[in-house]
């Protein structure tokens, strides 16, 4: 499958390690999707360059009001962060959704955003979560806004080949700002969903100042409804501003027809629901009425 | 009956080897200087191969042969009927997916997997039949044109009393159309073995089966080879649930040993077990049921299409069986049912837990489900008063023999469910407030039966021996039980070795089971049908009296003896005397001996989504005698998990004969996380006066109800009927809006 | 091809591998670990599941050389001085196993899940394992089997 296995030390090195075989040399983390992917030959690669023993990749810490996620951090570290628990709570319950637990002890947050599955669980909330990456490339490093990364099915504009994302940081939640995840699947666990949003809100002086409602897989990357978000800014967070905002998600969203997850008449309307549970579950924890942990 | 060994748990023969991970699988063996199989798989469901050019794959260093068709001695195989080529060649038809073309053997594993890309084939492509009801048509594209102008491999009529009259006479009639899901049986482990020429010179294949005694002739024809120079070793299996009653691989593996001389190995990976292997039959059903207003059945009306695929497999017996329990566990006094079995381009379907009884339970189960709903009447308190109990006719005008426990299974089931029982009237339980605002609650009841053993006249018969070591003062030291009977993971080498240790007076502990070879063991007939503790059960007990008596007279006679062998064959046809449809009435002797299940299913049904979860689940299982309780349990656990699949999440879809479902992570087997929360299994024991310690069979019985009982439940919660399942979410939430 | 030196059921164990080799490939193949099972081949269903470093992963799609420097358990592993592993033991006690394809993937999820949470309630196990398909038992036995073996494992804990 692939002529060599490569552990830098750094992430220059890795970086130069991708130099040195041009095109043919790709960053893997935990491989649980591109082993796969090679595998089956979808994803050619003669040389991975396996970053999980660089040092310093492996924090989830906050710093003046922002969390940084490094590229090491798998999804079961994201979902039993107390960090995450308490200040981003909405990537908690996401990645605590992702595949199964011997997964979610593999696969990692940043992985899920390079992959760029329009369907992906974390990359999800970090939409919702307004998040950066760190992209590490041979000119230097950049922060880039999630959206910038995603080219279409599959296409992360990071290209594995060249460059690296390191980091992710987003803003942690503050007094009155909480979000919420939802999805919908064939079976409970250990699936992808048909669908899945992530929302974040925040709440003020009884008004809701600020909405994020990002939606998959109903697009070629992770939709974010920004209509719907900018219907909720400075109404009360009632059941009727909820359901409004959530019409309007359901009409801007445009799944595909997919034999598999089902209709574009059905996921079209179960955006509406989706969205409609998850903003009301954001808008009782952002009230205090629900731990940012709590199911409902 | 009081018994000592027998109705205990006592710990599975292998279950220590099985919690170590040292018990071997097929894919676990190896051998010296062995070569490594790899199939070239048809790219087509339906088409003409035009060319093989096999010379850049066997170009590639380290093949060793590119096996195709003008290398088989005799090109055709089949369980039933041998209308399958084992490889196709050119000029000659693929027919489904899961045709062969080639074989490459290679010295690695890698290069096989490398080679089978190599192999070049052309093929002229042909209509594709993708849809029995099309493929019953005058005219339509012929699946086998060699085999007669239809693609209908099997017509049942079955005519009893007076069917137009008695829905004529009916004051309710319920009409439906169900149409049930292609099922892959997913067994866990992917199929694999070893095939070489043992020190006997015989062609011999160590690989997974369920019947491995009937392989041979299978195989032996193939190879133009006295049976006897054919044998097959069965080690652990890794679930069959009927998908191992057709060689997947035996063959296979056989042909490249005798062509070869070396032994070959072959493991599947998980896409071609998904897409190459057989499939439960999906049934197209039109069903009429009459009934009085006071809830007696006067007469139904049924037409059945089931779809065959590419070849026939065991379709006509599973079409057969099926039929034959199309009005379910009750009595009704006129029927027309014709049943039709129809060749496709689609996956070949073959026996899957239930062998075509679990399709009858879904249609004969809503059908009762309606009809309790359209007469208001409650649905435990319907069946009741249709139910089968000793000597009642079934719908092939047969007599249902002593210790049908079909009433007594519903009866617990409904009490443990929560129903009430006041002067012959059924009272439902209140299912309280749902667990959220959006979701409702919903609970139903369904009913079960299934033959034990091979039905219409067919000489069902296992031979069992036993060898007993007496010690010097005569007493037993050790026994062994000689059985071929495949251990699929039921815990058939338990429950015989319970058995016999019951019959001899001996401990469990003393008794071991030999290894299913074909080379040493007698053929105890397939691991299927529910059957072995019934069948194999009552021969094995034969042959331990057999072996009493036998030592008692070496001891009377004083010779010495420490050594004493038995070995009895059964016959079903012994106990009662099966006979096959009438071709005309369909009047018949179905079966010999039956087990019966009734289930109840508590949902909780999502109204905005459509999402179903089951919350709790009762299952009452009449099994005669549980031989050993805990495995009673497990056969239960697994059979409404394997119900709860069929009925909310497992379809294996195909598009023009091309499947779609290809891995596990587009097919949905239930997680943990899907099963009801709470499972309670109801023992019953109405005992079988012709088994042994009046025991039943199990296995399939504990899925019959599960799809059914699930599915009215829904109903039950949210007012809708879905007739085409597995009822995903998307099909209630649609199912609701039409309402 | 390159070494992988890795600890495998507290044994060093050194084998030649290939960069594209996975994990559930060299343990069966080059260490005879059989019960390491492969069924889905995708990560999927939880059959091949080993431990590294004490985390449940799917062997059948990690790269072998992830493991290097690390400590893998396989099922082979869990016996001490000839003794089944209590989660073993209380397999076999509650007829848990049927074909037995997906036992020992199941009992190393199980370990897992007992190491980091000696006393899981019935909903945290069922997470524990819900990465495990099992075809054959309706995974109440297996269930079961589980709490059996913490209630015995804390017994035998306070009783030190």
């Amino acid at each position: 499958m692939w002529d060599e296995y490569l552990f830098p030390q750094s992430v220059d090195e890795a970086l130069e390690m991708l130099e040195a075989h041009v095109g043919e040399a790709r960053i893997i983390a935990g491989g649980t999707d591109l082993t796969l992917q090679s595998q089956r030959r979808q994803v050619p690669a003669k040389v991975v360059v396996d970053i999980t023993r660089i040092p310093g990749l492996d924090h989830v810490e906050e710093r003046d009001g922002l969390i940084y996620v490094g590229a090491q951090v798998t999804h079961a570290q994201v979902a039993a962060s107390p960090l995450i628990g308490s200040l981003a709570g909405v990537l908690a319950e996401a990645c605590g959704s992702v595949g199964g637990p011997q997964i979610r002890n593999v696969g990692t947050l940043v992985g899920n955003v390079v992959n760029a599955l329009p369907a992906a669980d974390g990359a999800m909330a970090l939409f919702a979560m307004d998040a950066e990456a760190e992209v590490a490339e041979g000119t230097g490093r950049r922060w880039a806004p999630i959206a910038s990364l995603y080219a279409g099915v599959g296409r992360c504009t990071v290209d594995s080949c060249e460059a690296m994302i390191t980091q992710l940081r987003f803003p942690a939640l503050r007094d009155g700002e909480a979000g919420a995840f939802e999805r919908l699947a064939k079976r409970r666990t250990l699936i992808l969903p048909i669908l899945n949003t992530a929302v974040v809100l925040g709440i003020d002086g009884g008004k809701i100042e600020k909405a994020r409602i990002a939606i998959g897989p109903v697009a070629t990357t992770p939709f974010v409804a920004t209509e719907a978000a900018a219907a909720l800014v400075g109404r009360a967070p009632d059941g009727a501003a909820v359901a409004e905002a959530a019409k309007l998600a359901s009409e801007a969203a445009e799944p595909r027809y997919s034999l598999l997850r089902g209709s574009t008449e059905y996921r079209k309307s179960m955006v509406e629901v989706l969205v409609r549970r998850a903003l009301t579950r954001a808008v009782a924890r952002a009230c205090g009425e629900e731990g940012e942990n709590g199911n409902s | 009956m009081s018994t000592r060994v027998v109705g205990q748990s006592v710990p599975k023969k292998d279950a220590a080897t099985k919690v170590r991970g040292s018990r071997k699988f097929p894919q676990d063996f190896n051998m010296e200087g062995q070569l490594h199989a790899k199939v070239v798989w048809s790219e087509h469901p339906h088409a003409r191969v035009t060319k093989i050019d096999v010379s850049q794959a066997e170009a590639l260093p380290g093949v060793v042969k590119v096996i195709t068709a003008e290398d088989v001695p005799v090109n055709e195989y089949g369980i039933i009927i041998p209308d399958q080529p084992v490889l196709v060649g050119e000029g000659d038809k693929v027919r489904w997916l899961g045709d062969r073309i080639a074989i490459v053997v290679a010295e690695s594993e890698d290069t096989a997997r490398k080679a089978r890309r190599l192999v070049q084939v052309e093929y002229e492509p042909l209509p594709v039949v993708s849809d029995p009801r099309e493929a019953m048509k005058p005219g339509a594209p012929l699946v086998h044109d060699e085999r007669g102008d239809t693609n209908v491999i099997r017509h049942i009529k079955i005519r009893k009393g007076d069917w137009r009259k008695g829905l004529a006479e009916a004051d309710v009639v319920v009409e439906s159309y169900y149409i049930t899901p292609y099922v892959e049986h997913v067994y866990m482990q992917p199929d694999a073995g070893i095939g070489y020429i043992d020190d006997h010179e015989r062609v011999t294949v160590n690989s997974a089966a369920q019947w491995a005694g009937h392989d041979i002739p299978q195989i032996a024809h193939m190879l133009d080879l006295p049976q006897d120079q054919v044998r097959m070793i069965v080690p652990a299996i890794g679930g069959a649930f009927g998908g191992r009653e057709d060689m997947h691989i035996q063959h296979v593996l056989a042909l490249c040993a005798y062509l070869l001389r070396r032994p070959v190995k072959m493991v599947f990976d998980r896409s071609e077990v998904m897409t190459r292997t057989g499939k439960r039959h999906p049934y197209y059903v039109k069903y009429r049921t009459g009934a009085t207003s006071d809830g007696k059945l006067t007469g139904v009306e049924i037409e059945i299409v089931a779809e065959v695929g590419g070849y026939a497999s065991t379709s006509v017996p599973v079409i057969e069986a099926g039929t034959s329990f199309a009005a379910g566990p009750y009595v009704v006094p006129n029927a027309k049912v014709d049943a039709y079995a129809v060749y496709t381009n689609n996956a070949v379907t073959m026996a899957m837990r239930g062998f075509g009884t679990t399709q009858s339970a879904f249609i004969y189960e809503m059908q009762m489900s309606k009809l309790a709903d359209a007469l208001g009447m409650d649905p435990v308190e319907l069946r009741m008063k249709n139910l089968f109990q000793d000597g009642s006719i079934g719908l092939t005008g047969h007599e249902m023999p002593e210790g049908v426990g079909i009433r007594e299974a519903l009866r617990q089931a409904a009490l443990a469910g929560g129903w009430k029982e006041e002067d012959g009237r059924w009272i439902r339980p209140d299912l309280g407030p749902p667990s959220a605002p959006h979701k409702r609650p919903g609970i139903a009841v369904a009913c079960g039966l299934k033959n034990v053993g091979y039905s219409f006249g067919s000489d069902d018969k296992s031979t069992v021996g036993v060898q007993l070591a007496l010690d010097e003062s005569g007493r037993i030291a050790r026994v062994t039980v000689q059985t071929a009977a495949c251990d699929v993971g039921m815990g058939v080498q338990t429950a015989l070795a319970q058995m016999a240790a019951e019959a001899l007076s001996v401990d469990y502990n003393q008794v071991r089971v030999s290894m299913a070879d074909t080379a040493s063991a007698p053929d105890s007939g397939s691991s299927s049908a529910s059957r072995h503790v019934w069948i194999s059960g009552n021969a094995l007990v034969r042959a331990c009296q057999d072996a009493l008596r036998k030592r008692d007279e070496i001891l009377m006679a004083e010779t010495g003896e420490t050594f004493v062998a038995a070995e009895h064959e059964f016959r079903g046809l012994s106990v009662r005397e099966t006979k096959p449809y009438d071709p005309e009435t369909g009047m018949c002797v179905p079966h010999f001996s039956y087990g019966y299940a009734s289930q109840i299913a508590l949902v909780e049904v999502d109204s905005e989504t459509g999402e179903t979860e089951v919350l709790k689940f009762w299952a009452a299982q009449d099994v005669g005698k549980a031989v050993n309780p805990e495995m009673v349990r497990g056969q239960a656990g697994g059979g409404v998990h394997m119900g709860l699949g069929y009925a909310l999440t497992e379809e294996y879809i195909q598009q023009e004969g091309v499947a779609k479902t290809r891995h596990l992570s587009d097919y949905y087997i239930p997680t943990v996380m899907d099963m009801p929360r709470e499972f309670t299994l109801v023992t019953v024991e109405v005992p079988d006066p012709t088994g042994p310690f009046g025991a039943k069979g199990v296995g399939e019985m504990t899925t019959l109800p599960t799809a059914p009982a699930i599915i009215s439940a829904i109903h039950d919660a949210v007012g809708v009927w879905i007739d085409e399942f597995p009822a995903t979410a998307e099909r209630v939430w649609r199912a609701m809006q039409k309402k | 091809m390159a070494t992988l030196n890795m600890i495998v059921n507290g044994k060093e164990a050194s084998v030649e591998v290939g960069a594209g080799d996975l994990l559930a490939h060299v343990l069966r193949d080059k260490l005879g670990l059989i019960g390491t099972k492969i069924s889905c081949g995708e990560g999927e269903c939880g059959a091949c599941t080993v431990l590294v470093d004490g985390l449940s992963v799917t062997s059948c799609i990690y790269p072998a050389l992830k493991a290097q420097g690390r400590e893998v358990t396989t099922i082979e592993g869990l016996p001490q001085e000839g003794q089944l592993h209590p989660i073993q033991q209380a397999f076999i006690d509650v007829t848990a196993p049927q074909c037995g394809y997906c036992i020992p993937g199941m009992i190393l999820s199980a370990k897992a899940l007992l190491d980091e949470n000696p006393h899981p309630t019935r909903e945290e196990i069922n997470e524990g394992i819900s990465g495990n398909l099992c075809r054959c038992t309706g995974y109440y036995q297996i269930v079961e089997a589980i709490e059996l073996a913490a209630e015995r494992m804390a017994e035998k804990g306070g009783a030190r």
